[in-house]
């Protein structure tokens, strides 16, 4: 595949709605310009619907089938956006609802050197611990440029300590997500406000708990990223740390749930993102969102606000240990009282 | 006083002299050990302080030694034979790999025999192809010998007293090189002992795992040295005894490093070396490595006279250390 | 089964060492003969070698001998161990491949040693326990232990580096040592004639500077007394003695042998020297033993050695069960 494809022509489909798919199992083949592709699925599911059409042109980004997931897969809620070029693999799209949108195959940036494509992987000269590291990280060592000695590929070469070349483009990929969203909100009209906790119980669990809480009270301000209805539920997005970049696991209705099972489901949910998965279920229904910065000893008093989020709070510490809480509100759901009177809401139940 | 710096013959000698008072069975024979006081020197003064039965010199006759010795440990003896040469070990090698290394497992174990026998080995000295060997490999092959090969005073010290408590044939083979120099670290005074089949951790590192026992220890601690101020860190294990060979700190240290270097001054073919390599290989330190395993070895030729001729073909220093070198440098 | 202790003194001196050396020379023909027959049926593996024809040799040999004095043997080793004292169901299970056998079923017909009885191994290398033999004579020179050591050793071991060199020591040192050559006309199929330019391997003594003696190998009294005289020499400082037994092995070399170097007139001729017979004309002769005695000596011979091999039979085969562990011998704390 060539970077400069943009279109591919659907040959067939190997699946039919209502058929169950495996993570891997091929969904439907394209023909481009260089080579027949099959494409496969990234996660276990139900086929729902074929969209394209046999023998006709598919743009890149656009659906081919949709499918309901129920495997974990990487992706972000922000409401139907376009899907970004820089995307690697089809991109799994979902919606409140969970159906999956299978598009068709979005090209990556290729390898730097073009192996045949039926090397088999032993075949390709690579250092044990390389080995070991393609496999952990699900690097196809065809798709690698040996750098070592005699063609072979070093650790260096598939990541290594540094990052391999399929968590660079997943990064980037995820950057470019976060920063469009992001981009929508800027020009929101908002506000924040800071405050230091002088005492009570400050951990990211309490917080997801109370916060949630004091959302409760306010319906209005938890709204559906897809129109901007009101819904019934109260959606906390936690930015954690994984392989790929920052992921945004959704807790939902923390405040039904007690301080342990919340902090239970929140300790293997980090443990799932921190290796690139996310729960499904888990990547959608966000009204609002909750950084972290403690550990770094951290600050954010300006929160950033994602898209169809009029909430967004930050907890930091600073080198004296005590911990900060800042809020930042979006201004045509809240007044600057109704934002302060919130924070102060969530720092008494603290 | 614990700042001894002794060299390997003083060290060696000590260590009979102590075993010869502690056990009235141990005794040593060989050629020249007498007055002459050994082609080495080692032997030294044990002559005049033991006597000529307990330190007895023998006609030249290495099968006729070494059976005597079998004979003697078979009879409650504790005998340190010393064959002048290594390389004379081919005119014993019935007595040592026939008969020493098989009598306590082939005649059912009511027999053993608790034998030393301390040789010679390796070049460096002019003395051509038949007086140059490192034949550790020969022994190593030979089920039921111990093998060792101290690389500095203290270690030849406390092995050697272990391997005349041992009850079991030990082949003990002193690089020639090293009688002469005094060890980096003080030899300790009395009856210290170290136990056969320990590896040594010589120097701790991250960046590669260098495996050498003999001399090669001193070269490759020279080149660690050195490259510790270019930012390449290197740990460096002395297996110490080749048979029986104590992997599990190789293992560790590959895990670490992810390299592994193994330096021998014999020939590549068939060395001791490659047992390090197979067991490395065969063992989950293999899934860390992040470079080839490099072999360091002699040429496979015999070891030839002219200086020139003799240096290039057993590694040197500076082998060691541009392989090295490339080795961290290219794989990473 | 525990070793006879052993008897001592000239075979003719009294009834009771008649008795014993004809017992023994009797079981070493025995032992053999059952041997062969379990290898002709298949029961035994591996290869042998026998001594039928040379059983006077070992016998009047150990009739010199102290149960501390030490032996080494040779791969035609059966008959020195039966001399030295061992027990024949050890000795049978061992053949057999059994847990109890004196190696545990690890050496087998060629390295049967016996720590009890001095026996410091049969030896699969010709020429192989000649300087063995010098040791434990060193040792018992150096811990003035009062022993003394043989080594027996065949025609073609005095042709190997071995010999000399081990010779050459004893005699320097004087060691308490007998090097006893069992010169039974082959070495495999080279004859002593096509091996040796000597007429009597006992004059390579002279090489040494120690005396070397050449006597009837199939004459049970003219072996001890020449044995008995050399142990006599080494325990009293002398240094070692070179004795030729001079015999001849009716049987092959080993299983293999075809017997193509030698006639069946040279085989028929040495079997009329048969040292058993030779030995029973002598006592009865001299009215030592009568002929009933020598009857029952025989049966009770044929009876211990068959029931050795029942027992060796019906003992558990040896398993691979602490094979790694046994190849050193485990250092103590």
């Amino acid at each position: 595949m060539s970077m400069t494809m943009e279109t591919g022509e659907l040959i067939l489909y190997h699946v039919k709605p209502g058929d169950r798919v495996k993570s891997g199992q091929v969904l439907f083949e394209v023909m481009t310009d260089k080579i027949d592709m099959e494409v496969e699925s990234p996660a276990d599911g139900v086929i729902e619907q074929l969209v394209g059409e046999i023998g006709v042109a598919i743009e890149i980004g656009k659906p081919v089938l949709i499918m309901q997931t129920d495997t974990e897969v990487m992706s972000f809620d922000f409401g139907g956006d376009e899907p970004l070029p820089e995307a690697p693999a089809p991109v799994v799209e979902t919606v409140a609802v969970q159906p999956a949108v299978i598009e068709a195959p979005v090209v990556a940036a290729p390898a730097p050197v073009a192996l045949p494509p039926m090397t088999n992987p032993q075949e390709i000269r690579a250092v044990p611990k390389a080995r070991a590291i393609a496999e952990d990280r699900g690097i196809d060592l065809r798709t690698v440029a040996p750098t070592g000695p005699d063609h072979t590929i070093t650790v260096e070469d598939v990541g290594g300590n540094r990052l391999s070349d399929d968590q660079i483009k997943r990064q980037v990929a995820n950057k470019a997500l976060i920063a469009k969203g992001l981009e929508m909100t800027r020009s929101i009209p908002q506000i924040s406000f800071s405050r230091n906790v002088k005492s009570g119980s400050v951990d990211l669990t309490s917080v997801i708990s109370n916060w949630a809480r004091v959302l409760r009270t306010r319906p209005d301000l938890n709204i559906s990223p897809k129109d901007g209805s009101a819904v019934s539920h109260v959606g906390v997005a936690v930015i954690i740390e994984s392989k790929y970049g920052s992921a945004l696991p959704v807790f939902k209705d923390p405040d039904l749930q007690t301080l342990s099972e919340l902090a239970d489901l929140f300790a293997s949910t980090a443990k799932s993102a921190h290796n690139g998965k996310v729960p499904l279920a888990m990547l959608s229904g966000a009204t609002t969102a909750i950084f972290d910065l403690t550990r770094y000893q951290m600050n954010s008093s300006v929160p950033v606000l994602f898209p169809n989020q009029v909430t967004s709070l930050t907890i930091g510490e600073n080198f004296s240990g005590e911990k900060i809480i800042s809020l930042t509100i979006d201004l045509r759901y809240l007044d600057f009282y109704d934002g302060a009177q919130l924070l102060d809401s969530l720092i008494s139940a603290l | 006083m614990s700042d001894r710096m002794l060299t390997m013959a003083e060290a060696v000698r000590e260590a009979m002299g102590i075993a010869m008072e502690e056990r009235e069975e141990v005794f040593i024979l060989g050629e020249d050990i007498g007055i002459y006081g050994g082609a080495f020197g080692v032997t030294g003064d044990l002559y005049h302080r033991f006597g000529s039965e307990r330190v007895l010199d023998t006609p030249i006759s290495e099968l006729g030694i070494v059976g005597a010795a079998v004979g003697a440990a078979l009879s409650g003896m504790r005998p340190i034979v010393e064959i002048q040469f290594s390389d004379f070990t081919a005119q014993a090698m019935d007595q040592i790999a026939n008969q020493a290394a098989k009598i306590h497992f082939m005649l059912g174990g009511a027999l053993h025999v608790p034998l030393v026998l301390r040789t010679p080995q390796g070049s460096g000295t002019g003395a051509a192809a038949q007086h140059s060997q490192n034949l550790e490999p020969w022994f190593a092959n030979v089920p039921g010998l111990k093998v060792v090969v101290p690389s500095n005073p203290a270690d030849a010290k406390g092995l050697l007293l272990s391997a005349i408590d041992d009850p079991n044939p030990v082949i003990f083979l002193e690089h020639k090189l090293l009688y002469k120099i005094p060890g980096r670290d003080p030899v300790p005074e009395g009856a210290i002992r170290i136990p056969l089949g320990v590896s040594k951790v010589v120097r701790t590192g991250k960046d590669l795992t260098i495996v050498a026992t003999g001399i090669m220890v001193n070269k490759s601690f020279e080149v660690a040295e050195k490259l510790a101020a270019e930012g390449i860190s290197i740990e460096l294990i002395d297996p110490r005894t080749i048979s029986p060979l104590d992997t599990a700190p190789i293992f560790e240290s590959v895990e670490k490093t992810g390299r592994l270097m193994v330096v021998q001054e014999g020939p590549s073919h068939a060395g001791y070396i490659n047992e390090v390599i197979a067991q490395v290989s065969g063992s989950a330190s293999f899934g860390n490595l992040i470079a080839p395993i490099k072999r360091l070895a002699g040429m496979n030729i015999p070891i030839p006279y002219a200086p020139q001729l003799e240096k290039v073909a057993v590694p040197q220093i500076a082998d060691i250390e541009a392989a090295a070198r490339e080795i961290v440098k290219n794989w990473r | 089964m525990t070793a006879n202790p052993l008897l001592m003194g000239h075979p003719l001196s009294s009834p009771e060492h008649a008795k014993h050396a004809l017992l023994y020379m009797y079981r070493i023909r025995k032992f053999e003969e059952a041997v062969e027959d379990l290898f002709g049926r298949g029961m035994m593996h591996g290869t042998m070698h026998l001594s039928i024809g040379q059983e006077a040799g070992p016998t009047g040999a150990c009739l010199a001998l102290q149960i501390n004095d030490q032996i080494t043997s040779t791969h035609r080793g059966h008959g020195h161990c039966i001399a030295k004292g061992a027990d024949l169901t050890r000795m049978m299970a061992e053949l057999l491949g059994k847990k109890i056998g004196y190696c545990g079923g690890r050496g087998g017909s060629m390295h049967i040693a016996d720590a009890e009885t001095g026996n410091l191994g049969a030896n699969g290398v010709v020429g192989g326990g000649i300087p063995i033999a010098a040791g434990a004579a060193l040792a018992s020179k150096m811990r003035k232990s009062g022993t003394v050591a043989v080594s027996f050793f065949g025609d073609g071991a005095m042709n190997e580096g071995a010999f000399h060199e081990a010779a050459n020591m004893a005699a320097i040192w004087k060691l308490p040592l007998i090097l006893f050559c069992e010169n039974n006309k082959y070495g495999m199929s080279s004859s002593t004639e096509k091996a040796f330019n000597l007429e009597n391997l006992a004059d390579r003594g002279r090489g040494y500077g120690i005396p070397g003696v050449t006597v009837d190998g199939n004459d049970v009294v003219a072996v001890y007394e020449a044995a008995e005289a050399a142990v006599a020499r080494a325990r009293n400082g002398e240094g070692p003695t070179l004795i030729e037994s001079v015999t001849y092995r009716w049987k092959g070399h080993s299983r293999s042998d075809k017997n193509l170097y030698r006639t069946k007139e040279e085989i028929e001729e040495w079997k009329d020297k048969d040292p058993i017979p030779n030995f029973i004309h002598k006592v009865l002769d001299r009215g030592i033993l009568t002929q009933e005695q020598v009857e029952e000596i025989q049966k009770i011979s044929t009876e211990q050695i068959m029931q050795a091999v029942k027992e060796a039979a019906a003992a558990e085969s040896a398993t691979p069960d602490g094979l790694l562990e046994a190849v050193f011998k485990a250092v103590s704390a």
